[in-house]
């Protein structure tokens, strides 16, 4: 423990564990957070920060060890959701929690809606509840509106809201900004600075190492369910924090590759989607990797679904070796080895319910089909072959693929694709929610899938990711394409400016 | 692990088969009677047509659309036309009445597949749009065919009758089906797809299936087993009518499902499923024997296929697979 510490304590967990039949998910864990610190919780997937926050939230009677709320001498016994929430605990959980066809008020409010006469609802008195949550987090809008009206970044503002609303002095936030452009996070971050000066204690979940040195007072890391150190932010180096989680010293996170780039294979003429994306013209060579750079909202995931035919088409063309790729019909740009790995793997990336070797093999269905007759003979093969080659932890090929760990679920989604041997493959954010080690697997990968001279273009929103593989970048912003950038142009500074809409200060 | 998978399957398929050697050691301390070769028999006869309409039954389950309750309708519409056809002669007869049951499955094809219609209540209102077409097409009446010695109408009635030794036409007929059924299931790449569709559409389409394709050639499945109950149902009645179908929707979709296929789609085994029409087969002659009217059956099969949905719901739970 460090000695400056003159903020008293908010939280103190002591020798807390949790075992799942198996595992032992936290081992012996000591945490403590003080008032009015914003405090990252930072590990791989699976490293316990989940499940040490499920302690807190109520989730669990069957913890062991001791947990001490606000300086209390008292053990706070966390044992259901509904202590958890009078000790003064707030949980915001990436998934948010509200119901879409109903009014922003009444989900504000579920559970304690102003009543007159013992049953009917008073509706002034909910808006002007309402009203006051929304202040609290810099939310102007009619609380009447209802959820499916609003953005995606409103929204999560109005599950803060919600749960500011039951007074806790412990704010939990687990991966906050996930589904949030840059200027949304920016937002984010100033209503969490006013939290903090209003004396609340913040701790954030994150995978974002530049989210959690922008914000953050101090950072706890776990690893394999065991606190590694707890440290100031301000004695640490995003090196150290990831050396930390994975145990191991990385020199580099992005080996520099060379590229070996040919003739152009994919070209992209005039692609328009009316609303979504205009007048958009690329093209890409055999060995390359092109990122597509852009705010969320800027149509890269529009184009990439519609570009590969899965989604209609107003206008353009897509020519893929020398012939055009019909529009609006993705089975024939499967068989051509135009592949787009989609970037929400639960609903429509992976078959969640079936084994995973049947996911593996699911793409390779009309290469092993003769006269409709499907040959099972080399499905194992196959999957044994792609579980070695990504290193996809697994009980076996036939567990299912929804059992799997966020790590193994993405990489057995790349797999998925791998098999089929892409010409072109398109990534639509192939490590979201990913541990590190899970991400530098996925990148290997996708670095050999150039060498063999195909071609990949990805779009990220993770910025070093992109930096690091992109051979190339466009800079898509509203729709349009509006540059693009060199691999000698490209940093995190100069791509993030460019997205922003400022080419030349990003090639200055 | 090969192994594993195979055992793990043959549990499930046998799980069914365990209740159906239940329902005979039952069935044996109910009647002496029911351990002779001719009550076996019988208890074939009465739900080989079920078993027919529930093969085709289970596709639509399997491709995670449910069911299909427009299966009254299409046997009932291709028992007619058939016995309507019969001039034609017996085969042209046939192969119109099968037509004109996948007809409507083709309709109920493209609009749950390229339109996202609700299956359940898309093919409910056929159900009833076809009852009502029927009714006024003929009036409200019968069809009956000519059954004068040498005519094809007297073939026609002879269909259900047949025997190749002691096994009818019919118990072949569907045991064929069961079979073809499963390799098409299992072995194709058709059944590949419906498997996958059925586990999840949306990811299905974008690993590059043709969903729409799938679907529709999964209505045409079923329409084609359940024009070929329908058949045989007009053959044993000597005619056709709008009403002769009525129920083989819902006790279908129970065979489907105490069969072990899973509402939700892309689990289960045709197998399980003839295991499923055996045992409605064994209940409903062990309460014949017990003298338990039709009515009162009807609660016992409502009841038995509200006991195994809620079961399964219940296992799922605690394997923790409601996840999907």
């Amino acid at each position: 423990m460090d000695t400056s510490s003159f903020e008293p304590t908010a939280l103190r967990m002591e020798g807390v564990s949790k075992r799942y039949p198996g595992t032992l998910a936290v081992d012996n864990v000591d945490f403590e957070a003080r008032v009015g610190e914003v405090h990252a919780l930072m590990g791989e997937n699976g490293a316990g920060k989940s499940t040490l926050m499920k302690i807190l939230a109520g989730s669990f009677d069957d913890y062991t060890g001791r947990i001490f709320i606000g300086g209390s001498q008292r053990e706070a016994n966390l044992h259901s959701p509904a202590i958890a929430k009078e000790n003064g605990i707030g949980m915001i959980y990436q998934e948010l929690s509200l119901a879409r066809p109903i009014s922003i008020a009444e989900n504000l409010l579920v559970g304690r809606l102003p009543v007159r006469y013992g049953f009917l609802l008073d509706k002034r008195a909910m808006i002007a509840e309402a009203k006051r949550c929304l202040e609290r987090v810099g939310l102007d809008i009619d609380p009447m509106t209802t959820l499916e009206e609003i953005s995606q970044h409103e929204a999560q503002l109005v599950e803060i809201a919600k749960v500011l609303g039951n007074m806790p002095c412990i704010l939990v936030m687990d991966e906050p900004t996930s589904a949030l452009s840059r200027e949304e996070v920016d937002r984010l971050f100033e209503i969490i600075q006013q939290l903090k000066r209003a004396g609340l204690t913040i701790i954030y979940i994150s995978h974002h190492l530049s989210e959690v040195f922008r914000i953050a007072d101090r950072v706890t890391v776990l690893r394999d369910g065991r606190k590694i150190a707890t440290k100031d932010i301000s004695e640490v180096t995003p090196v150290d924090v990831v050396q930390m989680m994975v145990g191991k010293r990385i020199d580099e996170f992005y080996s520099k590759r060379k590229a070996v780039i040919g003739e152009p294979v994919l070209k992209v003429r005039n692609l328009t989607r009316r609303g979504f994306f205009h007048n958009v013209s690329f093209h890409a060579s055999r060995g390359e990797i092109l990122g597509i750079a852009g705010l969320s909202g800027a149509g890269r995931t529009e184009l990439a679904r519609s570009m590969c035919g899965l989604d209609p088409l107003d206008d353009g063309d897509v020519e893929l070796g020398g012939d055009f790729v019909p529009p609006e019909s993705y089975q024939e740009s499967v068989r051509r080895g135009l592949f787009y790995l989609s970037e929400d793997r639960k609903s429509d990336g992976l078959f969640l319910r079936l084994p995973v070797q049947q996911n593996l093999v699911s793409v390779l269905i009309p290469w092993n089909t003769t006269l409709g007759i499907y040959s099972s003979r080399n499905d194992a093969r196959v999957a044994r072959d792609m579980i070695r080659q990504l290193e996809i932890v697994t009980a076996s090929a036939l567990t299912d693929a929804g059992t799997l760990s966020g790590g193994n679920q993405q990489k057995v989604l790349l797999g998925k694709w791998l098999a089929g041997r892409p010409r072109v493959l398109v990534l639509d954010e192939p490590t979201r929610g990913v541990d590190v080690s899970a991400k530098m697997k996925i990148h290997d990968a996708v670095m050999e899938v150039a060498d063999q001279g195909n071609t990949v273009i990805l779009i990220s929103s993770d910025l070093p990711e992109l930096v690091g593989l992109s051979d190339r970048v466009v800079v898509m912003r509203n729709g349009h394409l509006i540059g693009e950038m060199r691999k000698e142009q490209l940093s995190e500074e100069s791509v993030l400016l460019a997205a922003n809409g400022q080419m030349e200060r990003a090639n200055a | 692990m090969l192994k594993r998978m195979r055992l793990g399957a043959l549990y499930e398929i046998l799980g069914i088969y365990l209740i159906a050697l239940l329902l005979v050691a039952i069935g044996r301390f109910v009647s002496p009677q029911f351990l002779t070769n001719e009550n076996f028999l019988n208890i074939l006869n009465g739900v080989v047509l079920l078993g027919m309409a529930a093969a085709g039954m289970a596709f639509v389950t399997y491709s995670g659309n449910m069911a299909d309750l427009s299966f009254p309708s299409i046997m009932a519409f291709s028992g007619i036309i058939t016995v309507a056809a019969l001039p034609l002669g017996l085969i042209p007869a046939l192969a119109i009445g099968v037509l004109a049951g996948m007809a409507i499955g083709a309709m109920n094809g493209i609009v749950v597949g390229a339109l996202k219609a609700n299956p359940i209540l898309w093919t409910l209102a056929v159900s009833f749009f076809m009852e009502g077409f029927m009714r006024f097409t003929w009036s409200n009446n019968q069809v009956y065919p000519d059954t004068a010695p040498g005519t094809s109408g007297a073939a026609f009635i002879q269909l259900f009758r047949v025997s190749a030794g002691p096994v009818p036409l019919t118990v072949l007929v569907m045991i064929g089906m069961f079979i073809a059924g499963h390799f098409v299931m299992t072995r194709t790449r058709f059944g590949i797809e419906t498997k996958l569709v059925g586990s999840s559409r949306e990811t299905a389409r974008t690993s590059g299936i043709n969903v729409r394709r799938v679907i529709l050639l999964d209505f045409l499945v079923a329409a084609l087993a359940a024009s070929t109950a329908g058949i045989f149902l007009a053959s044993m009645n000597k005619l056709g009518v709008f009403y002769l179908g009525l129920g083989y929707d819902f006790k279908a979709v129970t065979a489907v499902v105490i069969g072990g296929m899973m509402l939700s789609g892309g689990r289960g085994h045709l197998f399980g499923v003839l295991g499923g029409v055996l045992v409605i087969g064994l209940m409903s002659n062990i309460m014949d024997f017990l003298g338990v009217t039709s009515f009162r059956q009807n609660i016992v099969t409502g009841g038995v296929f509200i006991l195994v949905v809620g079961l399964h719901q219940y296992l799922l739970r605690k394997r923790g697979k409601d996840y999907a």
